[in-house]
């Protein structure tokens, strides 16, 4: 991956290398990738350049005046399918670049950049909790002569994110990662003395016994 | 800069041509979308010849509006001669029938000697305003269309364009 040179000046780049990388890297710890968003982006897409191509054939074939009708119709199809595509880019895509499920719980990472911004904003959400926005600035992850290196990309998303985190412990910082991860809901149910249960999992047992995991 | 393409996985692939072809199609529909609109099936030509000087020189762009059917003598319309691909820009200046009767035009060229009479087909004499007429001129753009002229005269020149456009498209992902 720290093959391909890019312009470390063009943040579409930068954005773009590390989107493939985030990618690669939780395909690559075994996150099952759901592409239905992009599917159907592509099939929107799609079914309009075949409408597009289907109207050049038939006015190509049959000329101008056999084909006014349809061409017509054709139109608005089109203009109404690339409103329904540009439509899908802004509101339900809004800059995912993976959704995928690992272990039974589901993940799904935005990415955005702001102009003259060198930074990477990430939105997590996982099924379990809010989305969070994590940033780092692109500088973290790429040379100054624009070489991607893999490792602090993905010490900085495993100590950043709980579920990749889990699934990544080599590149989990466990300090930084007991600061920054919120509390996991999946803690043991501790019965309290006076009979109610403390599920808060903010005791010293649950995470004594998470410290205990990490080493054995 | 191709290895960039190969990185990619075959569905982002598919999206980068997807938006190459977006770019291709949209341009069409337009087109399409414009003729619908003016109902003719060419409402934007350029002007290939010097025969309407002063009024339209060679490279002006016409735009075409075909809906009006009852044309009147001193109008511009844009006509294929029948059998032939040529379409020409001239002048009306008779018209015989119109209203119930279909109607039929004889045109010529401001800067000719002589009426159309010699350029219609063998045996055509008038022009059938439903048939033969792609529009009447309602505005126009002086010299931009000489990009089409050149295109024409120089058939490679719209390849080069065209695989220029593709590259930049596919290999450009902002």
């Amino acid at each position: 991956m720290a093959d391909t040179k890019i312009s470390p000046h063009s943040l579409a780049e930068l954005k773009n290398t590390t989107d493939d990388a985030l990618g690669n890297y939780l395909r690559g710890l075994k996150f099952e990738q759901d592409n239905t968003k992009l599917d159907v982006r592509l099939a929107i897409g799609y079914a309009s350049v075949i409408i597009a191509a289907a109207t050049f054939a038939a006015d190509y074939k049959l000329g101008w005046e056999a084909t006014k009708t349809w061409t017509a119709v054709a139109v608005v199809a089109y203009a109404l399918l690339n409103g329904a595509f540009t439509y899908w880019m802004w509101a339900v895509e809004k800059g995912c670049v993976f959704a995928g499920v690992r272990e039974g719980k589901k993940i799904s990472v935005a990415s955005k950049t702001k102009k003259h911004d060198p930074t990477y904003y990430l939105t997590i959400s996982s099924a379990n909790s809010e989305s969070r926005q994590i940033t780092a600035p692109f500088t973290t992850w790429f040379t100054a002569d624009g070489y991607f290196v893999a490792k602090p990309f993905q010490q900085w998303l495993a100590s950043s994110v709980e579920a990749i985190g889990n699934a990544d412990s080599k590149n989990a910082l466990r300090d930084q990662r007991d600061e920054i991860a919120s509390p996991s809901p999946e803690v043991e149910l501790t019965p309290q003395g006076n009979g109610t249960v403390d599920a808060s999992g903010t005791d010293g047992k649950s995470k004594g016994s998470k410290r205990s995991k990490r080493k054995g | 800069m191709f290895s960039a393409l190969g990185n990619l996985q075959p569905r982002q692939l598919a999206a980068q041509i997807l938006n190459f072809a977006l770019v291709l199609s949209t341009a069409f529909m337009l087109w399409k979308g414009l003729s619908v609109f003016t109902n003719s099936s060419s409402p934007i030509v350029v002007v290939l010849s010097g025969s309407m000087e002063p009024a339209f020189q060679r490279g002006d762009l016409l735009f075409l509006w075909n809906r009006g059917q009852e044309t009147q003598v001193g109008e511009i319309v844009v006509y294929n001669v029948r059998g032939k691909d040529i379409p020409i820009v001239h002048r009306v200046i008779r018209r015989f029938g119109g209203g119930s009767a279909p109607l039929q035009l004889l045109t010529k060229g401001d800067n000719n000697a002589a009426d159309d009479t010699e350029l219609y087909a063998r045996g055509q004499s008038y022009l059938d305003r439903s048939k033969d007429v792609i529009g009447s001129v309602v505005g126009y753009v002086p010299f931009v269309g000489y990009v089409t002229i050149l295109l024409s005269e120089y058939p490679w020149l719209k390849t080069a364009m065209l695989g220029f456009m593709a590259l930049t498209v596919v290999l450009q992902r902002e």
